[in-house]
């Protein structure tokens, strides 16, 4: 299917250039047949054609050990696997990401995790098993094009032994994939380890990792870890929103195995208590796309904040930049921090009290002091006048201007606020905080499914012997109409300036990235329904009629469909494609045997 | 928070040739587990009854493999688990990993295989991967003696990091095909006693010609299930009593004992059903579980370990 053949595999390299000095052994055949199908048996066959590191690539790009050398400062100490390639711009984004940026004491071990722009283009040659691996994904959970995140383990302790009395390390997981939670555990597992028994360690947990099946969405996967197995299941985009298919089950045993009800969630009131009253504010500020700051007096804090705003507009993918954790080092520091030109649509989490001055012109941002526990709860309800960000000192707030375009819901804090009085539990808050997060994207988003999905020529308009027909244009004027009657009022409580939240949304990156990838879907819908008509006609009958140029042209034209069929994967009824590939060849057996040959050489088997 | 089971019933059935319905027996009565001929009868009425707990379906044993560099530990499971063998030697890096799927009267039961390399330089990350086992198997080559003369230190590693009391051990003796039959019965005697002394159960086998390899982990897997069950209904049993003698305390206990009366007055239709009761039964645990798994998810969101 995706994986053309031993030929293309064989070629499993980081970077095609590198082809030439690539240790022979990986990518020798022989490897093949030895490598040993992954647990739970229930294997694709193109996943039994994975060579060795293959399977780890898909969950990771590499593995780094950062420590502090008291000449050099922060240094890559370790990559692992040795072959994982990293730019120098890369490794030196690594290093100053891995550990707290100011003196913000972080004693003991600390987890948070960071974003950094990808340096060189490499395109992995297992690209086109990702994407497949990748297609049933939520579009939240997709990995990453451009970016990578690490996920670290910090640990610093005293140690009288060394020179400056204390032992700073971070083992950090860089990997495109956006399963915070699930690295985190995976850290929590693999980094006390290692600090104690150093290499080996990681070399044992890389070829775990490297039999694991790949991040499958929709299976329950069973990933042994270091005498630990731990189980996950990667959403889908087709399940129900909000809903969890795997839960911790009350028999499982955390020495032998962990199940994870989630990858990804963060936890949102925990992460939002600091500025509670705002959240609903905080949601349209980053469905807006609105430059944000957070700052926060720890890597772990800002991590999970940012985070926390990202994941508020799910299932919607916040499609501008966002950095969980930024340092003034960062290789995208001065692009983001110029006073030339407005804030751009990101948000950044930054625990450096020099970010205070740089950041002073930017529209919103969002201070936090240490988290408390989730019982304590911010007292204050005003958002704080931006004028009143002092550098230093300043009070934890949303410090911004803006005028949200929704009315405020008293429900939701009152409800939550009432939860803490009760000690209802910190998950239960959570859930509770999440669906409501989850109702209000929805609302908002149902209305913009509805018309672009009117967008769609209609079924009878698809002939088989025209090119498809096109998807009509986003036109705003005719979408704000579809409001009056059939707009978010349908769904949701909430009265306010529904129409200018709309109209801002429009201009946003968030619904550019919405839109194209809807408009991908339904061109690929179009393509499939023109494709299963195509297999319905009578071909040979038709060639009768033509000349032998016409029906050569005719050969290659659905040559080319067939192609596309299975490049893009398209949503054709099962059978489609061998159907076609059935009438491509029976259309060239009624050809002259010279053309036979020559039109049988490509492709087709 | 509700249990749902249906996610995880999406695994296949249990393969046929794994499923036991008898107790499998031991090789040498002088080195067994136990020499009773069928398995205990509180096992076989509480499965009969689906009493079986928490050794429901998504019951795991833990067991490590463990021993010299060489003796045939990768060879053994692949000969069980995939019915191979492969002639080329491949140190296993760190650590291999199976999972096998067993019926054993009529419950589903799993063993987790973990395959650890026999060499030095795993040396140091081995006690990570042995926590938490509940079954030791101690290879040793019949050819080599100095193998069997090393198995006192593997036992001594592996019981470091687990409860001794805890432990099912098996001695096992791989490669019994290039073996004359003087050269084994001589071999054999030693490891007997070895297998008396360390109180393990004895094994011979060869994995190129699968002799006694499957016989071998149907005991295992068959004797690591009885211990399961009988633990699961002992704690069971001792809970029922606690929740009587917590009546009179508080208004809270009371509440939690009441549920606990449930299971005497109620027929259960379904493993199922009779899980979530079950579930609920555990209150006490639970919560306490349910307390330390919420902890524990704050810290980890919170990005600080305590560990």
């Amino acid at each position: 299917m995706a994986l053309q053949g031993p030929e293309e595999l064989g070629e499993q390299v980081e970077e095609p250039e590198d082809l030439d000095d690539q240790d022979a052994s990986s990518i020798s055949p022989a490897e093949e047949i030895t490598m040993p199908p992954g647990p739970g048996g229930d294997e694709e066959p193109e996943e039994a054609l994975l060579l060795p590191w293959d399977r780890f690539a898909t969950w990771l790009h590499c593995i780094c050990v950062v420590g502090f050398d008291l000449e050099l400062g922060q240094a890559v100490e370790v990559i692992y696997p040795h072959h994982s390639k990293l730019s120098e711009k890369e490794k030196t984004s690594i290093c100053y990401l891995s550990f707290p940026d100011s003196n913000s004491g972080c004693l003991g071990d600390t987890q948070f995790c960071f974003r950094f722009r990808q340096g060189s283009n490499r395109k992995s040659s297992l690209a086109c098993f990702l994407e497949t691996t990748d297609r049933d994904a939520p579009p939240c959970l997709k990995r990453e094009q451009g970016h990578y995140y690490g996920y670290v383990y910090f640990r610093q302790v005293r140690d009288k032994s060394l020179k400056r009395g204390y032992f700073q390390k971070s083992l950090v997981l860089i990997s495109k994939l956006p399963y915070v939670t699930f690295f985190h555990s995976l850290l929590k597992i693999m980094a006390p380890e290692y600090f104690e028994k150093q290499e080996p360690c990681l070399e044992a947990a890389c070829n775990d990792i490297d039999r694991w099946p790949s991040p499958h969405p929709g299976r329950i996967l069973t990933l042994p870890i270091m005498g630990v197995v731990i189980k996950v299941r990667i959403p889908t985009s087709y399940d129900k929103p909000g809903t969890s298919q795997l839960v911790q089950s009350a028999q499982s045993d955390s020495q032998v195995s962990i199940v994870l009800p989630t990858i990804h969630e963060v936890d949102l009131f925990r992460c939002f208590c600091p500025v509670f009253f705002h959240i609903q504010m905080l949601w349209e500020l980053v469905l807006l796309g609105e430059a944000l700051v957070v700052m926060a007096p720890s890597p772990a804090e800002s991590s999970d904040t940012v985070l926390a705003l990202a994941s508020c507009i799910s299932p919607l993918r916040y499609c501008s930049d966002f950095r969980p954790y930024f340092t003034i080092h960062d290789s995208e520091f001065k692009e983001y921090t110029t006073r030339t030109q407005a804030p751009p649509s990101v948000i950044l989490g930054v625990t450096n009290p020099f970010f205070a001055k740089t950041l002073q012109h930017w529209p919103h941002i969002i201070r936090i002091g240490d988290m408390k526990q989730a019982g304590e709860m911010a007292k204050q309800m005003k958002v704080k006048k931006l004028k009143n960000l002092k550098t230093l000192d300043s009070k934890p707030g949303v410090y911004t201007a803006y005028k949200p375009y929704l009315n405020k819901d008293e429900e939701i804090i009152k409800q939550l606020q009432k939860g803490v009085q009760q000690k209802r539990p910190s998950a239960a808050q959570n859930a509770i905080l999440r669906r409501y997060f989850l109702e209000l994207t929805q609302s908002f988003i149902i209305p913009l499914e509805r018309y672009v999905a009117s967008l769609m020529p209609l079924q009878k308009s698809i002939s088989p012997w025209k090119s498809p027909p096109q998807l009509r244009p986003f036109i705003q004027q005719d979408f704000m109409k579809t409001l009056e009657k059939a707009g978010p009022q349908l769904t949701s409580r909430l009265k306010g300036d529904w129409i200018g939240l709309y109209r801002n949304f429009l201009k946003s990156p968030n619904f550019d990235g919405w839109f194209r990838n809807r408009r991908r879907e339904m061109t690929q819908k179009l393509e499939a329904l023109h494709l299963e008509a195509l297999c319905e006609e009578d071909l040979q009958q038709r060639v009768q009629m033509h000349t032998e140029v016409e029906t050569v042209d005719l050969v290659l034209k659905l040559k080319d469909k067939l192609t596309q069929a299975e490049k893009e994967q398209l949503p054709v009824r099962p059978g489609t494609v061998a159907k076609l590939r059935a009438h491509i060849e029976a259309v060239i057996l009624a050809l002259p045997d010279d053309l036979q040959g020559i039109l049988h050489k490509p492709s087709t088997p | 928070m509700s249990v749902r089971v249906s996610a995880m019933s999406v695994l296949p059935p249990v393969r046929r040739d794994r499923v036991i319905a008898q107790l499998p027996q031991y090789f040498r009565k002088e080195a067994a587990f136990h020499t009773k001929e069928d398995f205990n009868n509180k096992v076989k009425t509480a499965c009969q009854e689906q009493r079986t707990g928490t050794v429901g379906r998504f019951k795991i044993s833990k067991v490590i493999v463990v021993g010299d560099l060489a003796v045939g530990k990768t060879c053994l499971i692949n000969r069980f688990c995939k019915d191979a063998f492969d002639k080329n030697y491949k140190a296993t890096i760190g650590v291999d990993f199976e999972m096998e799927r067993f019926e054993v009267l009529g419950v589903p039961f799993s063993l987790q295989l973990w395959d650890t390399a026999g060499q030095e330089r795993f040396k140091c990350i081995a006690s990570t991967y042995y926590r938490g086992a509940q079954v030791v198997i101690i290879a040793f080559d019949v050819n080599d003696i100095a193998s069997l003369g090393h198995v006192r230190q593997w036992l001594e590693d592996a019981l470091k990091e687990n409860d001794p009391t805890g432990v099912q051990l098996f001695l096992i003796g791989t490669k019994k095909d290039l073996s004359s039959p003087a050269q084994y019965s001589q071999i054999e005697q030693d490891a007997l006693k070895l297998a008396q002394e360390i109180k393990a159960e004895y094994w011979a086998v060869s994995s190129l010609t699968g002799e006694n390899v499957k016989e071998f982990f149907f005991r295992v897997a068959s004797l690591a299930f009885e211990t399961n069950v009988l633990a699961e209904l002992e704690k069971s049993g001792s809970r029922q009593i606690g929740g009587v003698v917590r009546i009179n305390s508080t208004s809270n206990n009371l509440h939690a004992s009441s549920k606990k009366k449930q299971p005497n007055c109620c027929a259960f239709q379904d493993n199922q059903g009779h899980r979530q009761v079950k579930s609920k039964l555990q209150t006490e645990n639970k919560e306490k579980d349910l307390k330390d798994f919420c902890g524990q998810s704050r810290r980890r969101d919170a990005g600080v370990s305590t560990s």
